[in-house]
């Protein structure tokens, strides 16, 4: 009985009741399986997760390759049920983490259901990626949320021309003036040949 | 035929493709005037593709600073490039959206010199190696798209190259062997991996480029020494000098290009154009990805090899090789009307399978 209490058996304990946790965790496909259908475009498990392959397997950001500090840290993010918990799961990206600060972890569960409604339970001015698209945007087109130059072509053309803007408006305005200043002075080296050229036919003159 | 006699044709054929007397300032730039009329706007599209190559000089010593050539690390430096680097990622979109226009400026360009008539005697040898540049221009697309060592970037390859395995199937006897034995050169291992990267590195930056300006001084040296061709069947109504009139037109078209091109570099990501999946560094131990394809100047032979067999393929391949080297002979007494005809059906081709080519595909295979 004393044996049972020893450090090394809560040791053992903890490790055991861990992983029959981690055998009963899954990814959950139903919204990349949704964003695939609707959009067409490949997406895989790195829309929410560090590995590409999901969260299961021994890869680095797979729930094999963690560390004991992860372990814990994944431990806490999966009890994050109410929005606000700020988890920072070490099998989540960015996104996933933000997904799970943004939802809770019970209403996100909830929305298994009803995949579609997944961009629309998402903050509107939230932007991770900083790309000029909310991610409530970029997640229904199947573009990934925390990859800049991932999105709509058009609506990132758009969002970064406004954004840059001033230097467009400035390299114009040097370009026009280096051509301007380039024309004159070519003109400028013609008309000096010529100028040679007829000197050279007519001395007299 | 003698010797001495051969010798003597040869040096009178160069004599009057390369000559001597016309290398001079005067001649080649003070002298030099250039027809105006309707089809004048493909007298720019060299300058273009030339525009384009230097700034994929510019640009591409810019990356060679970070870039790093092993299978490691490829993928990790051009994300380093793209998101640390100040400018990294304007200089990597530029070098990407150049190298599109570069060779559809070179594509153009061929089109509306074979619509002219631009390679008429005194003219053979600017065009076949304009042809030459072409080639190369697409063998810079296709070493070029290795580097960054992403999915798409690796098993884009894989296909290309084991698409040079299958010609020898086609072929008799010994040649059977010869094709397989070129892709086990290009690619230096038994798959794809870190040899090839090497060679493609050392293709892309050094033979490549190496080669692109030898061909390319003697293209430019044939223009300078035979100008303009006339373009169209009547005499044109008026010629403009070369310089500084269209010298300074042809800078300010640049000037237009280099916008154009800052404008993309800075505002979309040629990367966005594909799904990100494909952008993740090559998974040797993964399944090939959905999406693979070429890139798009290659689709006008990618659709049709997806849909046809492969020997007729093959074979409109080399027949259209041969074609294009024998133009100025083949096409020497055609008029510029049918040249016209062929070109735009052509462009049209070009056009449609770039375009619609993944539709088509669909439509025939489901």
């Amino acid at each position: 009985m004393r044996a049972l209490y020893s450090p090394r058996c809560w040791k053992t304990t903890l490790l055991l009741a861990f992983l029959t946790t981690v055998g009963s965790v899954q990814a959950y496909p139903e919204f990349q399986q949704h964003i695939v259908k609707t959009t067409g475009r490949a997406v895989n498990c790195a829309l929410c997760h560090a590995n590409a392959d999901g969260p299961e397997g021994t890869g680095p950001g797979q729930i094999g390759h963690l560390t004991a500090a992860e372990q814990a840290e994944l431990g806490r993010a999966r009890a994050a049920f109410e929005p606000g918990a700020r988890p920072n799961s070490p099998i989540l990206n960015a996104f996933g983490n933000h997904l799970i600060n943004s939802l809770g972890k019970k209403k996100f569960l909830e929305l298994r259901l009803a995949p579609a409604q997944l961009a629309e339970a998402l903050p509107k001015d939230s932007d991770l990626d900083d790309d000029g698209i909310s991610d409530a945007r970029e997640l229904p087109s199947g573009t990934h949320p925390f990859i800049k130059s991932d999105g709509d072509p058009w609506l990132l053309f758009q969002a970064n021309f406004k954004r840059n803007f001033t230097q467009i408006a400035l390299a114009l305005a040097a370009t026009v003036s280096g051509l301007w200043g380039l024309g004159h002075l070519l003109r400028g080296f013609a008309v000096a040949t010529r100028l040679k050229d007829d000197e050279a036919e007519d001395p007299a003159h | 035929m003698k010797l001495p006699e051969t010798i003597e044709r040869t040096e009178a054929y160069l004599a009057e493709r390369f000559p001597v007397e016309k290398m001079n300032y005067a001649s080649m730039i003070l002298k030099k005037e250039v027809p105006v009329h309707r089809l004048s706007w493909g007298y720019y599209m060299g300058g273009l593709a030339l525009f384009f190559f230097l700034v994929q000089i510019a640009t591409g010593v810019m990356l060679l600073f970070y870039y790093q050539p092993t299978v490691s690390d490829a993928h990790a430096s051009v994300e380093y490039i793209t998101e640390h680097v100040p400018a990294g990622a304007l200089v990597r979109n530029i070098h990407a959206w150049a190298s599109s226009l570069m060779i559809a400026s070179v594509m153009v360009h061929l089109l509306s010199a074979f619509a002219m008539k631009a390679f008429g005697k005194p003219r053979e040898i600017t065009w076949i190696t304009g042809v030459a540049l072409l080639g190369i221009t697409f063998a810079f697309g296709f070493t070029g798209y290795l580097l960054p060592w992403h999915q798409i970037a690796v098993n884009a390859t894989k296909i290309g190259l084991q698409t040079i395995e299958e010609i020898g199937a086609y072929l008799p006897g010994q040649m059977a062997t010869w094709p397989k034995a070129m892709k086990e050169i290009i690619q230096g291992e038994a798959s794809v991996g870190q040899a090839t990267l090497s060679r493609f590195f050392a293709l892309h930056v050094i033979i490549l480029p190496l080669s692109i300006a030898g061909i390319l001084g003697i293209h430019l040296l044939s223009v300078q020494l035979h100008g303009m061709s006339q373009g169209v069947d009547e005499k044109p109504r008026r010629m403009e000098k070369f310089f500084p009139t269209y010298f300074l037109k042809d800078l300010s078209v640049w000037g237009v290009a280099f916008m154009v091109l800052f404008i993309l570099g800075l505002c979309l990501p040629f990367d966005s154009l594909f799904a990100y999946p494909l952008f993740e560094p090559f998974n040797a131990k993964g399944s090939t990805p959905d999406g693979i394809k070429p890139e798009w100047y290659f689709f006008w032979v990618y659709y049709p090899l997806e849909l046809l067999p492969f020997w007729v393929i093959m074979l409109g391949q080399t027949v259209l090789g041969v074609v294009m080297m024998a133009t100025p002979w083949i096409f020497k007494n055609t008029n510029r009307r049918t040249l016209k005809v062929l070109a735009v059906a052509a462009g049209a081709y070009l056009v449609v399978m770039t375009v619609f080519g993944e539709k088509i595909y669909h439509l025939f295979k489901g």
